[in-house]
């Protein structure tokens, strides 16, 4: 992809949203005096965030349950107004819900549904077509090239809630892009699903991406989707920004330690007393067994170990590599690992 | 134009929803002919009595009922309904996806949900009101005509405003279901006169719940017996509800938070 120089897709700036959550202590006595007093706690939902996407990017937007992606989301769509913060999308400020920025970008949940329940799918498009004013013949061309890449055929004729949930979810994504937006925010749009229907969905996104350059913001908790979706991602965590960066450098950064996995010549015979010696600390060996030897090691001691056990060992075959991104995005998640404890490799 | 073309299409999906259930249709079809039947018959007993009711006499207040059941009626079909869903929407977060559409809110969210079966109110109100025109004779000349028309629409933006006001409530108290009630029990009042009630319940139908805009100010346009002030006054009053509830929607849009996903 070449060097974008435009101005961003999306620009978020200190973004900070809070909410008044309503609070009373358990019981009937508390719950008729919250009918004359009402005691409300902000909830800071978003805390200061920032980052922006260039044209054409796809941005992973990640973080555990609760920690304001969807919030962001929201706000990025102009469904929410946020407490402080400057924010664009497409240049527009989303709020105003100016009807030239709603017509080009999409919002789709896959927690939530927008067609209809009990007409056909093809009604529901209609009505799209209609509020979104799609001129028919670039509608049927549309709507014939996402029949294709959704393999959506006979299940248009059939009313929503007689389709599966993955059905739906390709009805729901063909019906949010007949109006082709420019940016997409997308809300963990494969929960649910299958993992054919989640690749599906996934090969999916990466096509439209390609054929019409759109921006897209997703969130997911599904790492395949992230990894096969996103060079760029974006951390968040109780409403504050972990990471902006690189997939890879995530997780660079947020590992502490590298796997190194050796297989040693002739089955490692009589070795088993010395490795242990060479290795160093005991909680380094993750498992001895069969001449394959596998390690956890601090990032920083990687190279010399590697070095060493080389240079001691009958070695037919080494292996240096990242520890598995699900496990890195946990530690993250859990706060076990944070860029204040851990320096950028 | 773009409130007539988004009704048209609520309409057509409402009634392609609609016609999937049959019996509702015949639920809808008892339901208002009882409710006209009652209506009527209210009338005759009392004019079995008396030749006149509060200055009214039997055939003005057959146009009253015929008026009473079609407003009744055009609330029905679209105005309360889709009130209601975006009380619901408010709850439940779904008014998430209404607002990423590119066109008013406000005109979405007034005109997305259609019941169809109610027009069946609207086409027998007509009747009843045609009947009442045609007994009524030649009393009823153009200019009455007119500003029957126009009293009518100001009456339908009276209502439509305090209904909206009332859902937007929704976006402060979230769970308010029942709010709606409160208008249709008083509109119930406005089969009869306004005039007839006592003080008390006349101000209260006019300035609290405003009944009487929407059925009684316009069958006294249509029978000449509106003074010209009052019909100036009802149509500043109408403009007055409508800026006002579309301040107070978009103060309570602000406030909107959504369902948590």
């Amino acid at each position: 992809m070449a060097i974008d120089d435009r101005s961003p897709a999306i620009l978020v700036r200190e973004l900070r949203k809070t909410y008044a959550v309503p609070e009373r202590e358990p019981g009937l006595r508390a719950a008729l005096g919250s009918l004359v007093r009402r005691r409300t706690r902000q909830v800071e939902a978003v805390a200061g965030i920032s980052f922006h996407v260039s044209p054409g990017e796809i941005v992973g937007f990640l973080g555990p349950n609760g920690a304001g992606k969807t919030t962001t989301l929201k706000v990025l769509s102009g469904l929410l107004h946020p407490t402080a913060g400057e924010v664009r999308s497409l240049g527009h400020v989303p709020w105003q819900r100016d009807p030239a920025f709603l017509r080009r970008m999409t919002l789709i949940m896959g927690q939530r549904n927008q067609l209809a329940w009990d007409i056909p799918v093809i009604d529901s498009f209609e009505l799209n077509r209609a509020i979104f004013g799609v001129p028919r013949d670039e509608y049927r061309q549309r709507l014939t090239e996402l029949t294709d890449l959704l393999e959506l055929g006979e299940l248009m004729r059939k009313p929503v809630r007689n389709l599966s949930l993955g059905e739906r979810m390709k009805c729901e994504f063909a019906g949010s892009l007949l109006h082709r937006p420019e940016v997409l925010f997308l809300d963990e749009p494969t929960i649910g699903l299958d993992v054919t229907m989640q690749r599906r969905i996934r090969a999916f996104i990466a096509e439209y991406n390609s054929r019409t350059g759109a921006t897209t913001l997703l969130t997911s908790h599904y790492m395949a989707d992230v990894e096969a979706l996103c060079r760029r991602v974006v951390v968040i965590h109780h409403g504050t920004l972990l990471y902006d960066g690189d997939l890879t450098g995530l997780v660079a950064r947020f590992s502490p330690h590298k796997s190194i996995t050796i297989d040693l010549e002739d089955g490692g015979e009589g070795l088993g007393e010395r490795i242990p010696a060479l290795v160093g600390p005991p909680e380094w060996i993750v498992s001895h067994a069969e001449g394959r030897l596998t390690l956890r090691v601090p990032r920083s001691e990687t190279a010399r170990l590697t070095t060493r056990l080389l240079a001691n060992l009958p070695v037919r075959d080494v292996i240096v590599d990242e520890p598995p991104i699900d496990e890195i995005i946990d530690l993250v998640f859990a706060g076990r690992a944070g860029p204040a404890e851990v320096p950028p490799a | 134009m773009r409130a007539v073309g988004l009704f048209w299409l609520s309409l057509r999906i409402g009634a392609m929803n609609a016609l999937q259930y049959r019996a509702d249709f015949f639920i809808q079809l008892a339901q208002s002919t009882i409710g006209l039947g009652t209506a009527l018959a209210g009338v005759a007993i009392v004019f079995g009595q008396t030749d006149e009711l509060g200055g009214w006499r039997r055939d003005e207040l057959v146009a009253l009922i015929g008026v009473f059941v079609m407003v009744g009626g055009l609330v029905g079909v679209v105005i309360r309904p889709s009130m209601e869903r975006l009380m619901e929407g408010v709850r439940l977060g779904t008014l998430d996806f209404t607002l990423t559409k590119p066109v008013d809110a406000q005109l979405l969210v007034s005109v997305r949900q259609v019941d169809i079966w109610r027009l069946m109110d609207v086409a027998l109100g007509a009747a009843i009101l045609v009947f009442a025109i045609a007994q009524l004779g030649g009393r009823v000349g153009l200019a009455a005509a007119a500003a029957f028309a126009v009293m009518l629409l100001a009456g339908l933006a009276i209502v439509y405003s305090f209904l909206l006001v009332l859902a937007t409530l929704a976006f402060w108290l979230v769970r308010i279901e029942n709010i709606l009630v409160i208008f249709a029990s008083m509109y119930e009042a406005g089969r009869w006169p306004v005039g007839i009630y006592p003080a008390w319940l006349r101000v209260a139908l006019t300035l609290l719940v405003p009944v009487a805009f929407a059925v009684t100010i316009p069958v006294e346009s249509l029978i000449g017996r509106l003074e010209p002030t009052t019909l100036a006054g009802t149509i500043l009053l109408a403009a007055c509800f409508l800026v006002v509830s579309r301040w107070f929607w978009r103060l309570g849009l602000s406030r909107y938070t959504g369902a948590s996903a």
